[in-house]
């Protein structure tokens, strides 16, 4: 019990002291562009009165979900494939490489130019930006299987897909699962960028008009929804991946 | 069921430098039959090609030239008359015990209640029934290797290929290991190929040992192991009769100059532990 309270402590002594920094030092130190936590968060709380930020929040989230799962549908199956037939991604993996190291935002506008600026543009941004890091992790997860469990599946006559499905992708779970971490903060990452740069709705779209129109704390508002939504998915995912790598951190407890 | 191979040879090709294929020949003119119902072991320096010729037979790697056939007919791929144990276990982690007994049944299309039937009989086979629902990173060394073993029995292959099976486990284990194989085998009436590279673990479980050479891999000669059934722990293993056979295996592992993996220490060193 002590140890928890101690690891409580560790985690959240630095954060608290922030946000009380936060609070306090604009209260003496007066500027524009700094404006106390407590004037932060009652705009925030005007603004989910209002249902303003739900809306922002559910079009953003809605973005970035569709470009995270289409992005994962599409690199999954690839990713195993290429990972399986290596020959394959030999030839690939130079333009994998270049694609993956372009910005992403520099495309914006080539994607704008091709699709308009409506969602479908946003939406095929943050697939791009999500695609290549979903890919290159499945193939490496793939690579890196186990050769001997691939021999002893097959010396028990398993079809090429039996193989695949209940072999190579279960043994290349972990590293899907941090390609799918990755994937979901570059989302964040992109759909900001994509919404700041022409959109109707949206945190980044919040954020930059309120900045626009010096509504500081409204500002300051989307970017601590930001934060804590970031927050809130790097947990979520946490907890997906305990939840299925569990076989990794068993001990003969739970065996009873 | 047996087997027959007869001047079989198998050459692996590899990529060296400047990405030229060269063929390494790991097996040249290898026979060596084995009958049904036997315990065969497969005795040699390490590097003679014993695990190369084992994966032959379970279908794994094809052969460059010869003949392997299993009961007349030429082997063609992994089959289920066949079971591999390899010496990595091979179990899959994120699988519990249970559901990796299961696995073959799995793809074999064995509906889940008839499954689930079929694995607890062979995890009580193995006196595993308690770790059922644990996953194998929770269990030793050998407890995986008696999982590996119940997984493989699962599907009833006629043949079990053991590819140094207890090589990784410690020597008390081990020798429990040997009385477990050897019940489940009076039990089963497998044909079983044992690969080891202790020539004691070979004598004690036999009923014959092919002496392979190495570079490249041939059996140089099979020796019948006549010690009367049941093999007894602690006595068989000190009569003169054990120690003969013993020391004939090592002297053909001595002519075949490949000793580089069976030491003359090793060799006391096992005695030793009687
Ligand atoms: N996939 C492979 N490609 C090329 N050479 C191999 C391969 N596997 C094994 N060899 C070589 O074949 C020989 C026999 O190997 P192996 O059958 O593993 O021997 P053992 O099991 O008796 O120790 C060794 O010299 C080894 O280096
Ligand atoms: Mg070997």
């Amino acid at each position: 019990m002590k140890g928890l309270i101690g690891s409580i402590y560790r985690r959240s002594i630095v954060i608290v002291a922030v946000l009380l920094a936060w609070t306090i030092v604009p209260l003496f130190i007066k500027h524009m562009f700094m404006p106390s936590l407590i004037d932060v968060l009652s705009a925030l709380v005007k603004m989910l009165e209002t249902g303003e930020m739900a809306d922002h929040i559910l079009s953003s989230l809605a973005r970035a979900g569709a470009g995270v799962v289409i992005s994962v549908v599409l690199a999954l199956p690839l990713g195993v494939l290429l990972g399986w037939y290596p020959k394959i991604e030999a030839y690939l993996n130079p333009l994998f490489t270049a694609l993956r190291n372009t910005s992403i935002l520099a495309l914006l506008p080539l994607f704008v130019l091709f699709l308009g600026v409506g969602e479908i543009s946003k939406v095929a941004v943050i697939v791009f930006g999500c695609f290549f890091p979903m890919l290159l992790s499945t193939i490496d997860g793939v690579k890196n299987v186990d050769p001997v469990l691939i021999q002893s599946a097959r010396s028990m006559g398993i079809s090429p897909f039996g193989l695949l499905s209940k072999v190579v992708v279960p043994a290349a779970m972990g590293f899907i699962i941090s390609g799918f971490r990755l994937v979901c903060s570059i989302s964040l990452l992109v759909l900001v960028g994509a919404e700041m740069l022409g959109a109707k709705s949206g945190l980044g779209f919040l954020i930059y008009r309120y900045e626009q129109s010096f509504q500081v704390p409204k500002m300051y508002a989307g970017i601590l929804v930001m934060i804590v939504l970031g927050i809130l998915v790097n947990w979520l995912i946490g907890k997906l991946e305990r939840r299925l790598t569990i076989w990794q951190s068993v001990t003969d407890k739970e065996t009873a | 069921m047996g087997i027959l191979v007869k001047d079989l040879e198998l050459n692996y090709r590899s990529r060296g430098r400047r990405n030229k294929l060269h063929d390494f020949q790991a097996l040249k003119d290898v026979g060596l039959e084995v009958h049904d119902g036997e315990f065969l072991s497969l005795v040699g320096p390490s590097g003679c090609g014993k695990s190369t010729f084992l994966f032959l037979l379970a279908g794994l790697i094809r052969k460059t030239n010869g003949c392997v056939e299993i009961d007349g007919e030429p082997i063609d791929g992994p089959g289920l008359d066949r079971g591999i144990l390899m010496q990595q276990y091979a179990l899959f982690p994120w699988r519990t015990v249970q559901k990796n007994v299961e696995f073959c049944l799995e793809i074999k299309g064995v509906r889940r209640e008839e499954r689930s039937v079929i694995a607890a009989r062979f995890i009580d086979l193995v006196g595993l029934r308690a770790f059922s629902h644990a996953y194998p990173n929770a269990l030793s060394g050998g407890m995986k290797q008696r999982i590996a073993i119940a997984r493989a029995l699962a599907y009833d292959p006629k043949i079990l290929l053991m590819d140094e099976p207890f090589a990784a486990v410690d020597e008390q284990t081990r020798e429990f290991l040997h009385e477990e194989v050897l019940r489940i085998w009076k039990a089963t009436k497998k044909t079983i190929v044992f690969v080891t590279h202790s020539i004691d673990e070979a004598v004690y479980l036999s009923d014959r040992i092919a002496v392979m050479s190495g570079s490249p891999g041939q059996v140089k000669e099979v020796i019948d192991v006549d010690l009367p059934r049941p093999r007894l722990k602690g006595i068989t293993k000190s009569t003169p009769e054990f120690a003969a056979i013993r020391l004939k295996v090592w002297n053909i592992l001595q002519e075949a100059g490949g000793s580089s993996g069976l030491k003359l220490e090793e060799l006391i060193e096992d005695s030793a532990g009687l």
